[in-house]
């Protein structure tokens, strides 16, 4: 498979995941995005395998992995942070314990407003992805990715 | 780390292009190693000083 057939894999993938989500939303079942999207997953990292003409040797190797390790460092402290926030409403009750609730009828509904959590989890791993890039941009330069030389 | 890629494979009359594909590596990573931005792996440096046949240590120097 050539690299450009596996990005037009993962566009087609990514509309996929889009139509499944609002499915997941109008039958209020959000196990249809769950299950969806690491079938999608799964299919994008073997069509990955397959890729012919991208060649990965020892330097990129590394640009990936001190992107990635950089990324996770900052990324962590963020989201553990906003984690904690939404801890903290969870269990803002007496006692410190979740106050039972009622299966709700209505499903999906939330009375402390923990799906919105969600929401800004999906945000902040659509900023991991540009950390990501930007720190991958840093590193391929610092390790030479663009230069040209006069051969 | 300094190295003398460029005159052996000037001496060879090798592009960065054939060595790469000798040692299975991109062309960008021989230019990068030329360049002295990237500092390959032992093993890598290994296989390039029995490409050209010459101890590591006379490729390769430490500064």
């Amino acid at each position: 498979m050539k690299q450009n057939t596996f990005y037009l894999l993962v566009g087609v993938v990514g509309l996929i995941e889009v139509g499944l989500f609002v499915l997941s939303v109008r039958l209020h079942n959000p196990l249809i995005i769950t299950a969806g999207f690491i079938m999608g997953v799964g299919l994008l990292y073997v069509s990955r395998l397959m890729i012919t003409d991208y060649k990965e040797d020892e330097r990129s190797r590394l640009i990936t992995q001190e992107a990635g390790f950089r990324t996770l460092e900052v990324f962590w402290i963020i989201f553990f942070a906003v984690s904690l926030g939404t801890a903290v409403i969870g269990f803002s009750t007496p006692l410190g314990i979740p106050r039972p609730r009622a299966i709700p009828h209505d499903f999906p509904r939330d009375g402390v407003y923990l799906g919105y959590f969600g929401v800004i989890q999906m945000i902040l791993l659509c900023c991991i992805a540009f950390l990501y890039i930007g720190f991958r941009i840093y590193y391929a330069h610092k390790y030479g990715e663009w230069d040209t030389d006069e051969e | 780390m300094k190295n003398k890629i460029k005159v052996y494979r000037a001496m060879k009359d090798l592009t960065q292009e054939a060595l790469a594909q000798e040692l299975k590596v991109t062309r960008q990573t021989i230019l990068a190693i030329e360049k002295g931005k990237y500092d390959p792996s032992l093993e890598l440096a290994f296989k390039i000083a029995r490409f050209f046949g010459v101890p590591i240590e006379e490729i390769f120097t430490y500064e």
